[in-house]
């Protein structure tokens, strides 16, 4: 018989282990501790709100189902957030075969673009506070491509390398390079005007 | 890869020793570089611990609820699929007996082709005989019951002709 455990005061291997051993009360606990960050990743990707919550529950149903195979070799919110990633990588790329590309993304994919810029002279975040900070930030990040704003919030929020990034986009690490060479030189470009357009 | 690139390697910590060297030694020199990798590197720093925070807009038992109804009826189809295959092992069961009889025949028939002209073969251990007419296209086998009388037990026509199937 499963070893009862204090779900609320249980640490997240403990309830993992419970959950594997089909115990739906510590993955509900699960949920509820990890719901917010999971839908939060999702949103980030999608800018949708509806979309958002469909992939959190569709990876929180794909979490239960695989649950065996997690052997804990990173923490048990990564591995979830690796699932839902995954999971917006395929809704975007989906999409994307149904959309028509704009000229700009074109050539934004194509590169050179960012060559065109000129080089940002001052700290577009000095002085911000860190909640004005963050709404520039995603406002900035609004106005990317889903492939710029992916490679950026896999390298800078997720930690990822290059070699990690290109595997689960399906591309090389040079296009994952130039990817996140252009995100970087837009947002900062993006984040200096929004500056601009306070001071006046 | 490009100076551009070399720089946003250096920023991401991506570069060997070797060329990290190199590349900080264009920076000495080129005042564009440094000033393009300043750039990179606010970009970078203003992005640390700055992934919004948003909550679920859905509360903890809605949300909850259409987890588990999402787990359970995955679980039903789940459990519904074997079922299904076992709809198929259904027909694979007769079509391996099928297969197998033909197989018989053809060992009890010697596996002998003829130029068009009907055979028959008789054992007398199995007290058996099985019919083969290529001309027919057909091959029939028949067994001795107590009495020693024959009857078909099974035959089989080869290549019919498509309005007959």
């Amino acid at each position: 018989m499963a070893k009862q455990i204090d779900h609320k005061a249980a640490l997240d291997v403990q309830l993992v282990a419970a959950s594997q051993a089909g115990d739906m009360i510590a993955f509900e606990e699960l949920v509820a501790r990890h719901r917010d960050k999971i839908y939060a990743r999702a949103f980030s990707m999608m800018r949708n709100e509806e979309e958002a919550i469909d992939l959190a529950q569709e990876a929180w149903v794909k979490a239960w189902q695989r649950l065996k195979q997690f052997q804990g070799d990173s923490s048990f919110a990564t591995w979830m957030t690796r699932i839902v990633i995954n999971l917006c990588l395929d809704q975007l790329r989906r999409q994307k075969r149904t959309r028509a590309e704009s000229i700009e993304q074109l050539d934004e994919e194509l590169g050179g673009v960012e060559r065109q810029m000129p080089v940002v002279a001052t700290n577009p975040s000095e002085g911000l506070e860190r909640s004005e900070l963050r709404k520039r930030i995603d406002k900035a990040m609004n106005q990317l491509s889903y492939e710029h704003r992916t490679v950026l919030i896999l390298h800078e929020f997720e930690e990822m390398e290059y070699k990690q990034i290109a595997k689960v986009m399906n591309c090389s690490i040079g296009t994952v390079m130039s990817r996140l060479f252009y995100a970087r030189r837009r947002l900062a470009s993006l984040l200096q005007s929004l500056k601009k357009e306070q001071q006046s | 890869m490009n100076t551009e690139l070399k720089l946003q390697a250096l920023v991401d910590g991506e570069l060997d020793a070797r060329e990290a060297r190199e590349v900080e030694a264009l920076l000495a020199q080129d005042a564009q570089s440094a000033a393009l990798m300043q750039e990179l590197n606010w970009t970078k720093s203003a992005l640390v611990g700055n992934d919004a925070e948003l909550a679920l807009p859905e509360t903890r038992e809605f949300f909850w609820s259409k987890v588990e109804r999402a787990i359970a009826i995955e679980e039903k189809q789940a459990a519904a699929a074997p079922a299904e295959r076992a709809w198929w092992l259904k027909l694979l069961y007769p079509a391996t007996g099928l297969a197998a009889m033909v197989a018989v025949m053809f060992v009890v028939s010697g596996g002998r082709t003829t130029d068009g002209a009907d055979s028959e073969s008789v054992t007398e251990d199995v007290n058996a005989v099985s019919f083969r007419s290529e001309s027919e296209k057909m091959s029939v086998v028949y067994v001795a019951d107590e009495n020693g009388n024959f009857s078909p037990v099974s035959e089989e026509v080869k290549n019919a002709p498509e309005a007959d199937k």
